[in-house]
């Protein structure tokens, strides 16, 4: 890594910016894997509505029907405000599909990348800058 | 009594949707088109004293070309990420230290950046952090509050020289002057802590900051940035951070140690 690095910077590296995305807090790479993709489905138990970053909590069950609660960060709440969303968006118990990567340290959290209210189709929380799909209206 | 009862329900809706509206007031420096819509192209406004007036919210323009990534699954100012974005990687000019120490903080994924353990930003980097800050300009003094952890960084126009010995800072001691219709400013006394973008270019505390902000027209501001820091680089990195009004904006709260929870998660 560190040679890998260095030629980086020593010769032409286009890569690396897409390497080490960029943070507003802390850097994705500080603490998600982007080679542990997850997709996930649950019921929303917690909304924190904060900085630096959105969190929510989702109770996902396995086949068993026992139950284990994740924690996805997201972007800070006033970026997501500027994109037309607020606290209200997302509601106790909906059930949520959410697409991302876990933390690196392999706890039960991860960035959720992607928020789909299962029920509807829609889109939760998708950023000013990302496609959206015309007919979903803001909750 | 019901009237009383009228009244008061009356108030709290109000009150409930002066709320909701706080921060989507019409700013009444941004000239109109006649569906009152903001003209951004329109000609930048002056003060009383005939200097084109900066004042406003404003939000660092994202990169053009630039595509959703991090966290955040934002695009961001090509700056934010990286302020040698306009130089070729072979043509960086760092000196041998500060090419050490960028590569350990890439090598560190970043997790000790000021940011993620909840310090500032800093100054220049705030140019380009994704979220607005807030001129207010009078003839002596221009303050610029910052979104980002709610700093603000204050600009002399008074005459007074830039302080000899300072105390490092994150935001460095800035006077300014005008140029025209440019307002030049020149910082000094920064602390060597703050980084310069994203991957972590760092600076030392002798670096030299020159800064010149033009407001193209009503809509459009244009900051840029000269780093001078040889101790650091060889020679001086020059980009130009543009920004773009909010006309009808003003600024949010954000505390980073309100609920910050990823340091334990940082590996």
């Amino acid at each position: 890594m560190k040679k890998k690095l260095f030629a980086c910077v020593v010769l032409a590296c286009s890569l690396l910016i897409a390497e080490l995305p960029a943070l507003a807090h802390h850097s994705f790479s500080a603490v998600f894997d982007d080679k542990k993709p997850i997709k996930l489905t649950g019921t929303v138990t917690k909304l924190e509505w904060q900085n630096p970053h959105t969190w929510f909590y989702m109770d996902v069950r396995d086949d068993s029907g026992k139950a284990t609660n994740w924690g996805m960060e997201m972007g800070s709440p006033n970026l997501l405000i500027r994109s037309g969303w607020s606290r209200n968006s997302m509601k106790m118990g909906d059930l949520v599909t959410i697409e991302g990567f876990r933390a690196r340290d392999g706890s039960n959290n991860g960035n959720a990348q992607i928020v789909i209210l299962t029920n509807t189709g829609q889109r939760l929380f998708a950023a000013s800058s990302l496609p959206q799909p015309a007919e979903s209206p803001k909750r | 009594m019901n009237s009383i009862a009228a009244t008061v329900a009356a108030l709290l809706l109000f009150a409930s949707t002066a709320s909701a509206q706080w921060a989507k007031n019409p700013a009444g420096s941004i000239p109109r088109t006649g569906e009152g819509k903001p003209n951004l192209s329109a000609r930048a406004p002056k003060t009383q004293d005939g200097k084109i007036d900066l004042s406003g919210v404003w939000l660092p323009d994202m990169d053009a070309k630039g595509i959703p990534q991090g966290v955040e699954n934002q695009v961001f100012s090509q700056y934010f990420v990286n302020i040698t974005a306009d130089l070729k990687q072979d043509a960086v000019p760092f000196q041998p230290s500060a090419q050490a120490l960028f590569m350990q903080r890439l090598q560190n994924n970043g997790k000790d950046a000021p940011t993620a353990h909840c310090k500032p930003s800093g100054v220049p980097m705030l140019n380009s952090v994704p979220l607005p800050y807030k001129i207010i300009q009078t003839p002596r003094l221009i303050a610029i509050l910052y979104e980002e952890n709610t700093v603000f960084r204050q600009i002399f126009l008074d005459g007074r020289q830039p302080v000899k010995d300072p105390e490092p800072r994150w935001m460095g001691y800035s006077t300014g002057k005008w140029e025209g219709d440019t307002l030049v400013v020149d910082t000094v006394g920064f602390n060597d802590q703050s980084w310069l973008d994203a991957m972590g270019h760092p600076h030392s505390e002798n670096m030299h900051l020159v800064e010149r902000f033009r407001r193209r027209d009503a809509g459009h501001l244009e900051v840029e940035v000269t780093i001078d820091d040889p101790k650091a680089y060889t020679k001086p990195i020059t980009y130009t951070q543009k920004a773009t009004t909010l006309p009808d904006e003003d600024l949010l709260e954000y505390f980073c140690t309100e609920n910050e929870k990823d340091v334990p998660l940082y590996k």
